[in-house]
């Protein structure tokens, strides 16, 4: 099993779909990779008193990643951090450290007014046919899309 | 218990898939973003093709949830104002890290150690989100008498 290579997309698509239906068959809820973050930020700060199954798939997520670099002998990031230390460099923690810092505040604010990420949107809330989802994830789709180009005109 | 662990063993799968997938490099996903390779958009076209016609299937089925007894059901939510914000504020951030919550997750353990700050951020993005609703909250409460 070569995990430096990836497989056919179909394969990787197929176990997505497949932890999605099954998600609802064992326990009736929809998948989404944000929740557990939120579940985590609510027990810390008080906000609730227990940990919901979403804190409990975001550590399957961490666990599963974890193996996966066990058995593949490195990561799947080489060398830096894509564009932003080919563009400021590896050891520019400050410059790429406040960029990644203040990107994950949009991704974590903006998939809670959403309503979910690329997963609970994206795939969740797409297999479930909600609307609302199709939405989200055109928007967000076309938003990086052209934010990506407008990055790559800039650098 | 079983139901965490249940959550905890699918999300295991999930994590092991999107690293072998390679979502969690950021030169992927900027390669996707810029039209350049049509692979994550094929592996997340399949997920929810599989996902549609198991949750159809599900629900011709009246099925009930193995753990839970629960008849399998889900919200399907109307699309408003927030759906079309937020997904345009995290699809900036997307663009930035190359990376949303769960690649954010998984480079994590695969020792990452620039998602630290990715982490953070996405921590820091929904405290600040909780704030903002419980101000909106107590604002819309009537004044004590």
């Amino acid at each position: 099993m070569a995990l430096e290579q990836r497989p056919a997309w179909y394969a990787i698509g197929l176990v997505l779909g497949l932890v999605t239906v099954g998600l609802l068959a064992f326990i009736n809820e929809r998948v989404g990779v944000l929740g557990g973050y939120s579940s985590l930020v609510e027990r810390a700060t008080g906000r609730s008193q227990q940990l919901s199954w979403k804190a409990w798939f975001l550590f399957g997520v961490l666990a599963g990643a974890f193996v996966f670099r066990l058995l593949a002998g490195s990561a799947t990031v080489h060398g830096g951090y894509g564009w932003l230390t080919r563009e400021f460099g590896t050891d520019a923690y400050v410059a790429v450290g406040a960029l990644l810092l203040a990107a994950g505040a949009l991704i974590g604010f903006g998939a809670k007014t959403a309503g979910g990420c690329t997963s609970g949107n994206g795939i969740g809330g797409t297999s479930t046919a909600s609307p609302a989802s199709f939405v989200a994830t055109g928007t967000f789709m076309a938003t990086a899309i052209v934010a990506s180009f407008v990055i790559q005109g800039l650098t | 218990m079983a139901v965490r662990a249940a959550a905890a063993g699918f999300g295991a799968v999930f994590g092991f898939a999107i690293s072998w997938g390679q979502f969690t490099d950021p030169d992927r996903i900027r390669e996707m973003l810029l039209l350049e390779d049509p692979y994550l958009y094929l592996m997340m076209a399949t997920a929810v093709l599989v996902g549609l016609v198991g949750t159809r299937l599900l629900r011709r089925f009246r099925a009930r949830a193995l753990l839970t007894g629960n008849l399998i059901a889900w919200d399907v939510t109307r699309p408003g104002a927030r759906h079309v914000a937020g997904a345009a504020i995290f699809g900036l951030g997307w663009s930035v890290a190359d990376s949303c919550p769960a690649p954010i997750a998984a480079q994590l353990t695969q020792g990452v150690g620039w998602s630290v700050f990715t982490v953070a951020g996405v921590g820091l993005g929904v405290l600040a989100y909780l704030v903002w609703q419980e101000r909106r909250a107590d604002r819309a409460l009537p004044a004590a008498a």
